[in-house]
């Protein structure tokens, strides 16, 4: 059984009302999003700003109340939930937000900024809590005695952790992940990004990873969801959509990634046009009048999500007429070989260079 | 045009004089050149100097508390030494930047063809009514569609990559001869992202103008710049061709930096990190300033500041245990 399951989500801001508080405009910022997740896997939700990914992982947590459709964790309806239930499931599922220095209460010490939930959900007894709160410090690679300090005293990497600790002392089984590392240094953004992983294989954790950076997520996830206004388009596995990505959409997405290679080989698809309006997305395929594939069809008619049998979805009237997806990703070729075995020996640290009797300068005795 | 470079930086210092007394040494020694019609990539991470150093030559930085020193030659002027007039002549005409927020660096209140022809009126002077022309001719350039129409908007009116090419526009509008694009795409969606690039890429062809492109984003660097300098804590570690910098690096944090971003094509287990903290730059450490974090050092690293040296030519690394192969091979 899936540990998470979403069908038909619908979200709609009201963005204007009357004078009498008739809702006039909305804003369709969810509008029929189905998934699912299973435990100790990652979802990545990839789009554009605005395309619905942050709303769909606060809706899950039911932070916010959807419209329509239905959530089901570990079989049970979230919806349905009374408030105390619901306070119950937020042990089980968690939230790490992008900025790192809004998200912790800059008046609390990291102590109780992790003591808190403990206390909250009565998970340690007052005597051992201070205990727990130093092994969670540990397990996201920070000093125990930080505890004492405020989060103005940590960088922004540190913060990070501070973030993803406090998600961590309830033993959750679900993390949503909203843009954890766009607001970090690329070094640190590596840390992060190691040490979510590593956490997920040591805790078993599920993560919704929603992300703009394409690169880091066919690194992080299993699966990937790409959303164009308040819809998915595509949904399949993350070697499988980066090998072939279906949508006219996901090609335009995954064309541009800019990748560390001077001169790579890519067919760049520039997108013509703006993004719609989800105040009033276009009839039909909501892609329609950006996509350079478009016919009458798609302006009248929304594609649905259709399944090709080996679980990669595609939401396109012209899925099979499209050309190859061939080279449409581009090819950063991994690291050139000198700089694959730099990378080794930088990460190695100064045991695995001084091992290797390379320390002397010039000097290379033949030891491994 | 001949070999001298457009913009020469010699030995650029920056202290900024804190309210307490501090103070930080943000640029500390820098010599940078850029020829006609380049583009030079300045990379690193927050509080490297990249920002500062171009807010130098753009004569930004507060006077009351930044002490700069050195020389900054643009087109026969010391940028360090002339006049607020002439100062105020150069820029927005040869000299023209782009900043990361297109929404804070735009006057909320002047339509977006108001602050276009401004510019113009200022270096250009003419009619209001040419200056309108030509501010929809490069709205038109920028690739905005309906310029005639847009251009009476205001800034709130229009998305963070229409935004960003009106700000390109009014970079533009006087021809310059050297354009600072500090973080350009960093704000924007990866499909905004591509044509900004295309547009630059097209744009640089077009007008012949040199460019310093500054990002921590090393996949923008491979895909629009010739040259990278590479910074960290106020120093330039190492400078290179594109293509060299990304297949042999010869900096330790280079090499990590490189090694921390995730590949498409090379599944990593784990990334590469850079462990540690960057220096306090209230007191720069006496030798070099990447040793407390550098899995390379030795102990002459941390007793004198090494050089800036060429490894290969073109090729500059502030390392003493450059070439880097030596290490692995």
């Amino acid at each position: 059984m899936a540990l998470l399951e979403v069908d038909g989500l619908v979200k709609h801001f009201v963005a204007e009302r009357s004078l009498f508080g008739r809702a006039l405009a909305h804003v369709k910022a969810v509008d029929g999003v189905s998934f699912s997740l299973d435990a100790g896997k990652t979802l990545a939700l990839v789009g554009e700003s605005g395309c619905g990914k942050s709303t769909v992982s606060r809706l899950v947590l039911r932070l916010i109340e959807p419209d329509a459709g239905k959530i089901r964790f570990e079989g049970r309806d979230l919806l349905s939930l009374d408030a105390g239930a619901l306070r119950a499931f937020r042990r089980e599922a968690q939230i790490i937000f992008q900025d790192p220095y809004a998200s912790l209460n800059p008046r609390m010490t990291v102590g109780q900024i992790l003591t808190e939930p403990l206390a909250l959900h009565n998970l340690a007894p007052p005597a051992r809590r201070r205990e727990r709160v130093e092994e969670i410090l540990r397990l996201v690679g920070l000093e125990p005695r930080l505890a004492r300090r405020y989060p103005h005293e940590f960088s922004g990497g540190q913060r990070q952790r501070i973030a993803i600790a406090r998600a961590l002392a309830v033993e959750p089984k679900l993390i949503i992940c909203d843009e954890p590392v766009s607001a970090l240094d690329v070094s640190i953004r590596s840390q992060i990004l190691n040490l979510l992983r590593e956490l997920q294989d040591r805790l078993g954790l599920a993560y919704i990873f929603v992300s703009h950076d394409l690169a880091v997520v066919k690194h992080i996830a299993d699966h990937v969801a790409v959303m164009n206004l308040g819809q998915i388009v595509e949904t399949a596995a993350a070697d499988a959509l980066f090998a072939a990505p279906n949508h006219p959409y996901s090609r335009a997405l995954l064309s541009a990634i800019p990748v560390p290679k001077p001169r790579a080989k890519r067919s760049r698809i520039v997108l013509q046009g703006e993004i719609p309006s989800a105040l009033n997305p276009p009839p039909g395929c909501r892609f329609h009048t950006r996509c350079p594939y478009v016919v009458d069809r798609c302006r009248s008619e929304m594609p649905q999500l259709v399944q090709d049998g080996i679980g990669h979805a595609t939401a396109c009237h012209r899925t099979s007429e499209l050309p190859s997806s061939e080279a449409i990703v581009p090819t950063d070729g991994g690291f050139s070989p000198v700089l694959e075995k730099l990378v080794a020996a930088f990460s190695g640290g100064p045991e695995a260079v001084r091992g290797s009797g390379v320390s002397s300068l010039g000097t290379n005795p033949a030891q491994p | 045009m001949s070999a001298s470079p457009l913009i020469e930086i010699k030995d650029l210092r920056i202290r900024f004089h804190g309210d307490d007394g501090r103070i930080t040494y943000a640029v500390d020694g820098v010599d940078l050149s850029v020829a006609n019609g380049a583009t030079l990539g300045l990379v690193g991470e927050s509080g490297c100097g990249k920002s500062v150093t171009s807010l130098a030559i753009m004569g930004l930085l507060p006077k009351q508390s930044a002490e700069i020193s050195g020389a900054i030659r643009f087109d026969g002027f010391d940028l360090l030494k002339t006049s607020d007039q002439t100062l105020r002549d150069l820029r927005g005409n040869r000299l023209a930047m782009i900043f990361q927020e297109p929404m804070t660096s735009l006057n909320p209140s002047f339509t977006i063809g108001d602050q276009i022809v401004e510019t113009i009126l200022r270096h250009r002077g003419g009619s209001r009514r040419s200056a309108r022309e030509r501010a929809i001719d490069l709205l038109r350039r920028v690739h905005i569609p309906s310029p005639e129409r847009r251009i009476d908007e205001y800034p709130h009116k229009l998305s963070g990559g229409m935004r960003q090419r009106v700000m390109i526009a009014m970079a533009l509008a006087c021809d310059p001869r050297l354009l600072i694009a500090d973080e350009p795409t960093t704000a924007l969606d990866v499909t905004l992202q591509a044509q900004i690039l295309e547009l630059m890429r097209e744009l640089k062809a077009a007008s012949g103008a040199a460019i310093i492109l500054i990002t921590h984003d090393l996949g923008v660097v491979a895909e629009v710049c010739d040259e990278v300098a590479v910074m960290y804590a106020g120093e330039i570690v190492e400078r290179a061709p594109v293509d060299e910098l990304f297949s042999a690096p010869q900096h330790p944090y280079t090499v990590g930096l490189l090694g921390s971003i995730p590949r498409l094509d090379h599944r990593a287990e784990q990334l590469a990190t850079i462990e540690g903290m960057v220096p306090n730059m209230a007191q720069p450490p006496a030798g070099c300033r990447f040793a407390a974090r550098c899995p390379f050092v030795l102990d002459a690293c941390t007793k004198a500041p090494p050089p800036l040296v060429e490894v290969s030519p073109g090729h500059l690394s502030r390392c003493i245990r450059a070439p880097l192969e030596r290490l692995v091979s």
